[in-house]
């Protein structure tokens, strides 16, 4: 009402009167009429320049060409919001939308036609005609140098070391954490986010994950293997005892109706069934032996993992699931491709992995005594003896975990000489742990040797074989050093057995029939896609070792856990071309290894498990390790340093470093040239940077200055927003670091614990801490209703209510236009934990819970 | 810093005080502020490199709003060049009726003296005027009876080299964190205290008294008629009389060192910084032929810079010097952008490893990269000159750069050298 009377009063009064309106002094009732335009322009004047939201977007518009569209924009505006009003992304780190642009991280260059200068598009005005160029090739090139010159001071990673390495990026930290809380069944289900089987990979994984662990650095790295097995044990153990079902990683979705047809129950196919179900399909997995499991029953002995114990458990959490096994059945001989099509399946993933041993390409391999090592294997996990084993004398040849079996299982068998031969150093050793296991129960290693010829007997029978001894030539590109023979220095190992295990590849005959459309590669692989995992046939996805040749289980298990993802795309019809190139945009992942070793740490060597003494373990298919107990598994669990950043999949900078190639592209040799970057920091502008020290004294607010890039957000949020201003640059140069005075804690600071610089921070340099106050009590008789905590708060936890004008302050400018703030369009940490928090609670796009609302007065006695 | 005197002939409208004080103003009122505008620019000649540009005036001056300032900029960024302080010492009357008319001219009724808060002498020169100026009724209410109110007020500053870049002078006035702003917009919308405001050196202002109490024609004639007027220099090094003279724009470079004694004695010249900590090196061929001017220096990659022209013998290192000046210009940074904080720096290290001999192949081209990306996202002069010295000591003694990079032995001699 008040709205609708205003407006003619003031058209009606005498221009003199207006004047009065216009000049705050109140005092220029007796200047000539003339000035009244020029009083009304310096008010109006005032309302444009004020250079924040709230002004006014009403001014005149006109035509601008920015990246050759004709795009409106109004006087006053930024070059940089007409450009993000239209849906033109131009990358900025130092910007934010509540405040005036800044100009420090020169990220949001723009090219205008006329300026010899690129322009800060954040802080200069938009004119009319001007024609704007946001991606040209130079401002590329200088945000990208911009990039690395972050990077080169930029003494932080993003995800740990561990998860980096891991071919199923696991998030460690995460599983050992709540391992340290003794929360087994949660660290299991994190585990099964990435991998579904905790306890089978807690007894064979190669943990390509420690060898990197920045644990390291202190003492020992973590035994992240051994940590995920016990909790892994844990859930089987919940199962086997008492019939609980295992944790599901995800919210399990409704039944979508379609049917996939998985051939291969080993790791891939068993990751991939698990995933599809979770996805809510129906999965059928078709299995050539008479039991589940591919490599991980018929390949890996018994005692490394227990067949009935962890193997079934394992898999136990397909069935539950849904999943159907139909054993028995290979594909190829049994049904084709083009005959699943025909029994209804929507989508088919064949998974069928390496059975095909490689042959030593020497005379005489044909000889009576020569065994394929995984028909060895086979038969032994059958639970046979292989015939006339016992006292034989036995060669392998190989250096992988094949290899290892063949020899350890062989000495169970009761071989009487066991030897190993591999052709490289036994640091090059894929198994090179194992060896020393091997040796102690009773077998013999020697490396640099290869063989030349089988020798034989008048019956074509082995007994012997020749060797000949290998020197290490130049690297390979597998970045071990090539063997070379050694002219001369031939030797012969007499011996009845010889187990060939130097790799296998896929058995591709199932292709030439009931599989049009299905290509091999030149190594005689399955062709598919990497990351869309489709093959030419339509509906027909490969995962695992027949697309990869033999590789270790967790990276399997890692493909087809992806190749779930594809197949589930494709049954919700989305456009894997699209997904595809997405996923190369997002995949690489940053590598982040921080330099700085953790001297402050207390020294806690590893826990390591023990085994059973060798004299016993060799005549048993017992599993010989003795697992952790409790508190010794939450001990090691603890020695974690937790080292992931809390902002990862938040951070601007990491999103534009792989935007523009600054991240694990700058440690590719074709990007530096051979200079061999090693980490982040290392790039073309690598040089002093600086090593800050983690303030963590603060209750809500966590600060990490190494992340911190100096784009001064904080700052000017602090001061400006919320009125504390807690931070500043302070120092100069390249000292330069925006933190508290004299690096004093939050605490002692004016700070209020608002958040709103972690919420602003495009890092993680500042982090909202995890909140363990639920509820605050305010104690209304000392409440003055100054307001002020409704306009600090960042998440519009508090009204004002009727008694507003009360309140000692004038209410009618707040202090922060909290409306608009609403409406600024921003993903940050704070807010997209709110958005999963209160979801339900929205109206017209804003978040709000109806029982914070505080009683308002009947509307017919508003106004009065 | 001592007053050289000019040789005969050169104009001497700076340091030369004026016969008759109060003139300029006087001749500024009666052409009203329309009519100064007009006789500046008429000394300007219209040149876009004038030493007195008048277009921030006119633009303050059209600025809507009633609230608007004038700052007159004493502060020098090198912390070695005292021009301006002796030019206050000099000739302090034609800077504080400088200020006046410029206060005049836009329309504004405060005008305020930035100066270094340790040149006492220059500050109280600077007062006797304005004291004397209030007695007569040059300044104050009825400024030189014009009708409007001028006042004068002198801001003494102290802190880092980055004050004397005219964003973070004004932000350094108003008591805020001294880091400099993007232009546009330009002081002359958005100044002091937000207001529209005229920041001129105090040469600059100097100039406008004298084409006001003189003949902009006159002026007009002095120096190159590209950008007329003269410059204060400031000439030292390896110089037989080392001090401040007043030199008319487009002299040789060669002019002002004979007019300065020319080379001391034993001493050989090698070259010239021109310019300041950020400025450029012009070998001792390139003399003769090289005008002291904007468009001048800008042909061999130097500037005017701070007005300092330091003669360098053949003692000295070029490289080493260079990699001092980068590192000098890395650490007044005040922090604000990423290309200046961490971008100079690099440069500093770059440069370091040509003095260490430590430099790879790929260095040279890596200097002129980040030379190239830091000047073209620079926010302020600071990061865009920086690279001055390391370019233009790679553009002239490539060889003394290269040789200690070449040679490893020469990395020991180089360390052992330092």
């Amino acid at each position: 009402m008040a709205d609708l009377l205003d407006r003619p009063a003031l058209s009606d009064v005498p221009p003199s009167s207006a004047l009065k309106v216009g000049n705050a002094a109140g005092v220029a009732h007796a200047a000539p009429t003339g000035a009244t335009h020029v009083s009304d322009e310096a008010a109006v004047e005032r309302l444009l320049s004020t250079r924040s939201p709230q002004r006014p977007q009403r001014t005149p518009a006109f035509y601008v060409e920015v990246d050759g569209r004709q795009l409106e924009a109004f006087e006053g505006q930024t070059i940089l919001e007409v450009c993000r009003a239209n849906g033109i992304e131009v990358p900025t780190l130092c910007y934010d939308p509540k405040l005036p642009g800044f100009g420090a991280c020169r990220m949001c260059i723009v090219d205008v036609e006329g300026c010899d200068q690129p322009q800060i598009s954040c802080s200069a005005h938009v004119e009319p005609e001007q024609v704007i160029a946001t991606q040209t090739e130079r401002l590329r090139e200088i945000r990208r140098t911009n990039l690395e010159l972050i990077f080169s001071d930029h003494n932080a990673y993003c995800l740990p070391p561990c998860q980096n390495k891991c071919p199923s990026h696991i998030d460690i930290p995460g599983f050992l954490k709540a391992n340290a809380e003794s929360e087994f069944r949660e660290s299991a289900r994190i585990f099964k986010r990435t991998i579904p089987f905790p306890s089978i990979l807690g007894r064979v994984c190669p943990a390509p994950c420690e060898d990197h662990c920045r644990r390291d650095e202190v003492d020992e790295a973590i035994a992240i293997r051994d940590s995920h097995r016990y909790a892994g044990d844990q859930v089987l153990k919940a199962m086997w005892d008492d019939d609980l079902d295992p944790p599901v990683p995800f919210e399990l979705q409704p039944k979508s109706g379609k049917r996939v047809a998985v051939i291969g129950s080993g790791p891939s196919g068993a990751s991939a069934a698990y995933y599809l179900l979770v996805a809510g399909h129906d999965v059928t997995i078709f299995e050539k032996d008479p039991e589940p499991g591919g490599m991980l029953r018929y390949g890996i002995p018994q005692y490394r993992l227990p067949k009935i114990e962890v193997l079934d458990g394992e898999y136990q959490s397909i069935t539950r699931l849904g999943g159907r096994f139909e054993c028995g059945k290979m594909l190829g001989r049994d049904f084709t491709v083009a005959d699943l099509k025909g029994q209804g399946y929507d989508a088919v993933v064949v998974a069928i992995g390496c059975y095909d041993t490689n042959d030593l390409g020497i005379p005489g391999e044909d000889a009576e005594g020569v065994i394929d090592g995984l028909d060895y294997l086979h038969t032994a996990a059958l639970g046979l003896t292989y015939p006339d084993h016992a006292g034989s004398r036995v060669v392998v040849v190989g250096g992988g975990y094949t290899s290892m079996d063949c020899a350890r299982t062989s000495v169970r068998q009761g071989a009487k000489e066991v030897t190993l031969v591999y052709r490289r150093d036994m640091k090059d050793m894929p198994a090179a742990d194992e060896v020393h296991e091997m040796i102690e129960e009773g077998a013999r290693a020697i490396f640099q040797a290869g063989p030349t010829r089988v020798i034989v007997d008048a019956q074509n029978r082995v007994t012997g074989l020749e060797f000949i001894r290998m020197q290490l030539g130049a690297p390979d590109a597998s970045g071990r050093r090539r063997p070379e023979p050694a002219p001369g220095t031939e030797f012969i190992i007499e011996c009845d057995r010889i187990l060939k295990a130097i790799g296998q590849g896929p058995d591709m005959t199932w292709a030439s029939v009931g599989a049009d459309g299905v290509a091999t590669t030149k190594n005689g692989r399955l062709k598919a896609d990497a990351v869309t995992f489709q093959t030419g046939r339509d509906g027909v996805f490969g995962a695992g070792d027949l697309r990869n040749g033999a590789t270790t289980v967790v990276a399997s298990i890692a493909d087809g856990r992806r190749c779930a993802y594809a197949v589930d795309a494709y049954l919700q019809g989305l456009d894997l071309a699209e997904i595809r190139n997405r996923q190369t945009l997002a995949e690489p992942q940053p590598e982040f290894l921080s330099i700085v070793p953790f001297t402050g740490e207390v020294k806690e060597p590893r826990l390591r498990l023990r085994a059973l003494p060798a004299e016993e373990r060799r005549n048993d298919y017992v599993q010989y390790e003795i697992p952790y107990s409790k508190p010794e598994v939450m001990a090691e669990s603890t020695r974690c340093l937790q080292c992931t950043c809390e902002a990862i999949g938040f951070c601007d900078l990491r999103r534009l470093g792989i935007e523009y190639g600054t991240t694990l592209k700058s440690l590719e040799k074709e990007h530096h040239g051979g200079a061999g970057f090693r980490s982040i920091t290392e790039n073309r502008w690598t040089g002093a940077n600086h090593d800050y020290v983690r303030d963590d004294s603060h209750a809500f607010i966590l600060r990490e200055p190494s992340r911190c890039i100096d784009c001064g957000r904080c700052a000017n949020v602090c001061a400006e927003v919320v009125g504390a201003a807690c931070y500043d640059f302070m120092r100069t140069g390249f000292d330069t670091l925006v933190t508290t005075a004299l690096d004093m804690s939050l605490n002692e600071s004016p700070c209020v614990s608002c958040g709103r610089c972690a919420e602003t921070c495009p890092t993680g340099a500042l982090m909202p801490k995890p909140r363990l106050l639920t509820k605050y009590e305010v104690d209304e008789s000392r409440c003055i209703l100054c307001g002020i905590c409704v306009d600090a708060c960042p998440y519009d936890a508090l009204r004002s209510g009727f008694d507003f004008e009360l309140a000692h302050v004038d209410r009618s400018e707040p202090m922060i236009d909290l409306i608009a703030l609403s409406k600024l369009e921003r993903t940050s940490e704070a807010t997209f934990i709110r958005g999963e928090s209160d979801w339900e609670n929205t109206v017209a796009g804003r978040r709000y819970d109806k029982s914070r609302e505080l009683p308002v007065l009947p509307s017919n006695l508003r106004g009065r | 810093m001592k007053h050289l005197p000019a040789p005969k002939g050169w104009a001497q409208p700076l340091l030369q005080p004026s016969t008759e004080p109060w003139a300029g103003l006087r001749a500024a009122v009666a052409a009203g502020p329309q009519g100064t505008l007009q006789r500046l620019e008429g000394a300007a000649r219209h040149q876009p490199t004038a030493r007195v540009t008048v277009e921030g005036w006119r633009a303050a001056s059209n600025a809507t709003g009633s609230e608007r300032y004038v700052v007159g900029h004493a502060y020098e960024g090198d912390p070695a060049v005292f021009t301006s302080r002796l030019l206050l010492e000099a000739n302090a009357q034609s800077v504080v009726e400088g200020l006046a008319i410029a206060a005049l001219t836009i329309g504004a009724t405060e005008a305020i003296l930035a100066v270094r808060a340790d040149e006492a002498a220059a500050i109280r020169a600077a007062e006797t005027v304005i004291a004397a100026g209030l007695r007569d009724g040059h300044l104050g209410l009825n400024a030189a009876g014009s009708g409007h109110e001028i006042t004068i007020s002198i801001h003494p500053l102290q802190g880092s080299s980055m004050i004397s870049e005219p964003t973070v002078l004004l932000k350094a006035l108003d008591g805020k964190r001294g880091q400099p702003e993007q232009m546009p917009p330009y002081p002359s919308s958005i100044g002091y205290r937000g207001k529209p405001t005229v920041v001129s050196r105090v040469a600059t202002l100097a100039a406008a008294t004298w084409i006001l109490a003189h003949d902009a024609a006159a002026y007009a004639e002095i120096g190159d008629p590209a950008q007329p007027g003269t410059l204060l220099v400031q000439v030292g090094g390896s110089i037989a009389q080392p001090g401040i003279i007043e030199v008319p724009t487009g002299t040789t470079l060669a002019d002002i060192i004979a007019a300065t004694g020319g080379v001391s004695r034993g001493a050989t010249l090698k070259a010239l910084l021109v310019g300041g900590p950020a400025g450029g090196f012009i070998p001792a061929q390139l003399l003769a032929a090289t005008p002291y001017s904007d468009a001048g220096l800008a042909t061999v990659g130097a500037h005017v810079g701070s007005g300092a022209i330091l003669a360098l013998d053949t003692t000295v290192a070029i490289p080493e010097l260079a990699a001092m000046l980068a590192r000098w210009s890395a650490d007044e940074a005040c922090g604000k952008t990423i290309p200046c904080r961490i971008g100079t720096r690099r440069l500093a290290e770059i440069g370091q490893r040509f003095v260490d001999g430590l430099a790879g192949p790929a260095d040279a081209a890596r200097l002129q990269a980040l030379a190239a990306d830091v000047a073209d996202s620079a926010l302020c002069a600071h990061e865009r000159l920086a690279p001055t010295p390391l370019l233009t000591g790679v553009r002239y003694f490539e060889r003394e750069f290269y040789s200690v990079a070449a040679t490893p032995v020469a990395a020991s001699t180089a360390k052992g050298r330092n």
